[in-house]
């Protein structure tokens, strides 16, 4: 069952939200799509109505927003995740609340999927009580608890300033806030730009006298280079104009955000690299309309500029989609959004010349820096695939394993990019391609929809060839132990130290391979030993009917 | 408004609609679980559901994201993986 809207909306931030709140006004059905419980987003998650009585509304500005969203008659599917497009290229596939899947369609598609945060690897950035800055901010604002008593944070960027105050108001000592470059001195063609958003600059200023109020020291040109404890962080070493080793029960990082752009990618909106970063943001106007005329593309997706760009743009493509389905939209209100729009996307230019990724960090990790945290693929491994592999991220990925988590590359695809274009400097700038499902969904969900098997029984001969060796190499080299269910008897004996023989459901024998197949016990087993093809082409003909037979009897 | 959890059988009061990774976090627990195959301890890391690091089992449902769920008064909060192997099978699955 597919259900359709005139404007379906995914992702309800910010962007989301005032696309959806503002094509609803227009006249529009509207439903707005989002994986949480909750509409918000991050910036404006909400809290907990048990916390809200006990600690007031948070950024009471969202909850205003998801109100008039709701009345202006927005359909609000929350706890609905969008994890791929159906062959139609148009579709989304969704699971919802329930666990049931379904596909949705609409006129226009809006993306408002926002950004991930970004945190480069260093050594011991896997142990408990390394989060991302994010993380120590929620725990801040949402739930009250501050993640550690003596807090370093890390990383570089706007943001890291905020977080620092949250912590200091909940009762955490910030040892320091560490900023890799070195945005806060005074740079006379940076500071008349600045000068350009007095409000920007306010808050800006705010945060740093709250710190210093606090005694909290901002570390610039300083970084982490290597976290340590046993089973949680407690020693930090920093590098840098301020490289000392302190004591610390939590360690927040974070170098900035980069847009969610998977599902942009699948819908095939065409997208661009930025060398800068690594990140592939998608290609769109002033309006956010992309490649395709029926996909927009708002707030942090499009490109990572904060929450006042995030709503600007979410407004400016609902006024497009409106004007477009023919309802009225007054030239004033888009001249002003234009103006908006041009003035914000400064203030983000000022921001990244401030705050400059610095991927030259990545570059430096030491071989055995653990980088995909997932499947704990290291630095040196991946440098060994990235040229092995040349030019191709994704080979790499392919090779080394890095990035086939569950997270599926998002934390890590940052560092596995870079990693890969020290090593082979022409390489493109790319990400790990998007595939379906672009988050993990259970296989039942999948072969729910499509009505049929979660994997394809056909598969050409060489490709499984290929499947079964990569399983057997997986099972070497991290030990595991697989179920493996087959009809092939011939390759179960392959693959097998033990098999277990099923008829209608029930386990008749189970024995080591060699015994199973030299002596089997059961009259089933004895039957489907003898039905296995011989590749012998004058007794193939009599084997594969016996072998067909048995399949339509017992299957 | 407190209510009470279990972790890992031990009871623990904590406030009112706060996420169990915050309830954990809060009472010292770091660890949430074991890497599968190197067994490393992994705590909470991304807080908005993209890493899958702070996995734990809720109520005996295995794979719950603790930064995606909030305590209830009595839910069962367990941080040492399922044992391998072992679970209870499903006979009579339906495959030949």
């Amino acid at each position: 069952m597919t259900d359709r809207y005139d404007v379906l909306v995914v992702g309800g931030g910010p962007a989301g939200l005032s696309a959806a709140l503002t094509a609803a006004e227009a006249g529009l059905r509207v439903a707005i799509v989002d994986e949480h419980e909750q509409l918000g987003g991050q910036y404006f998650k909400r809290r907990h109505p048990a916390l809200v009585a006990r600690h007031g509304d948070y950024r009471a500005e969202g909850t205003r927003l998801i109100a008039a969203a709701h009345q202006a008659g927005t359909v609000c599917l929350t706890g609905h995740l969008v994890w791929g497009v159906d062959d139609d290229g148009t579709t989304l596939l969704v699971t919802g609340a329930d666990g049931v899947p379904r596909r949705l369609s609409a006129s226009y598609i809006v993306l408002a999927t926002g950004a991930y945060e970004r945190v480069l690897p260093f050594p011991g950035w896997h142990l408990p009580g390394v989060t991302t800055a994010g993380f120590a901010l929620h725990l801040a604002t949402m739930d009250r608890v501050p993640i550690g008593q003596r807090v370093l944070l890390a990383g570089s960027g706007p943001f890291l300033l905020p977080v620092a105050c949250a912590l200091v108001e909940v009762g955490a000592q910030v040892v320091a806030v560490v900023e890799a470059n070195r945005p806060y001195l005074p740079r006379p063609g940076v500071a008349a730009r600045a000068a350009r958003h007095p409000a920007r600059l306010r808050e800006l200023a705010g945060y740093l006298l709250t710190l210093a109020r606090h005694r909290v020291p901002v570390w610039q040109g300083t970084y982490v280079q290597a976290a340590d404890g046993v089973d949680r962080v407690q020693r930090v070493t920093l590098a840098g104009r301020h490289s000392r080793t302190l004591e610390v029960d939590a360690l927040a990082v974070g170098f900035g955000f980069r847009p969610s752009s998977e599902l942009a990618g699948l819908l095939g909106c065409a997208v661009q690299p930025d060398p800068a970063t690594g990140d592939i943001r998608p290609v769109v106007d002033e309006w956010g309309r992309s490649s395709r005329p029926d996909v927009y593309v708002v707030g942090e997706a499009a490109g990572v500029a904060g929450v006042h760009m995030a709503r600007t743009r979410g407004e400016a493509a609902a006024l497009d989609i409106a004007q477009r389905a023919g309802r009225p939209v007054s030239a004033a209100r888009r001249r002003r959004v234009t103006a908006r729009l041009r003035r914000l996307a400064a203030f983000a230019a000022l921001t990244e010349v401030l705050y400059p990724l610095p991927l030259h960090l990545v570059a430096g990790v030491p071989d055995g820096t653990e980088v995909c945290r997932c499947e704990q693929v290291t630095a040196g491994e991946i440098r060994a695939a990235a040229s092995f592999a040349g030019n191709g991220l994704n080979a790499t990925k392919g090779l080394s394993r890095a990035g086939m988590g569950l997270c599926q590359g998002r934390e890590c695809g940052t560092a596995v990019s870079c990693l890969v274009r020290t090593v082979n400097p022409h390489a493109p700038v790319e990400t790990f391609s998007p595939r379906i499902p672009v988050r993990p969904v259970p296989a039942t969900t999948v072969s729910a929809l499509w009505g049929q098997p979660p994997v394809p029984e056909v598969l050409d001969v060489s490709v499984q060839a290929q499947v079964l060796n990569l399983f057997q190499d997986l099972r070497e080299r991290l030990g595991l132990t697989i179920l493996f269910i087959a009809h092939d008897l011939a390759v179960v004996r392959h693959l097998c130290d033990r098999v277990a023989v099923m008829r209608s459901g029930e386990i008749v024998e189970i024995a080591d391979s060699d015994r199973l197949y030299e002596h089997p016990t059961h009259e089933y087993t004895r039957s489907l030993l003898a039905a296995v093809p011989i590749p012998d082409p004058t007794r193939g003909r009599a084997a594969s009917r016996n072998h067909h037979t048995l399949q339509a009897g017992d299957g | 408004m407190t209510v009470t959890i279990q972790i890992d059988g031990r009871p623990v009061q904590v406030p009112e609609g706060i996420t169990v990774a915050a309830a954990l976090v809060s009472t010292g627990q770091w660890a949430f679980r074991r890497h599968a195959v190197s067994n490393q301890p992994r705590g909470p890391f991304c807080g908005m559901g993209v890493c899958f690091e702070c996995e734990l089992t809720v109520d005996g449902r295995p794979e719950v994201r603790a930064c995606l769920t909030v305590v209830r008064e009595g839910i069962q909060i367990q941080t040492t993986p399922r044992a391998s192997a072992t679970g209870p099978d499903t006979p009579g699955g339906g495959h030949d």
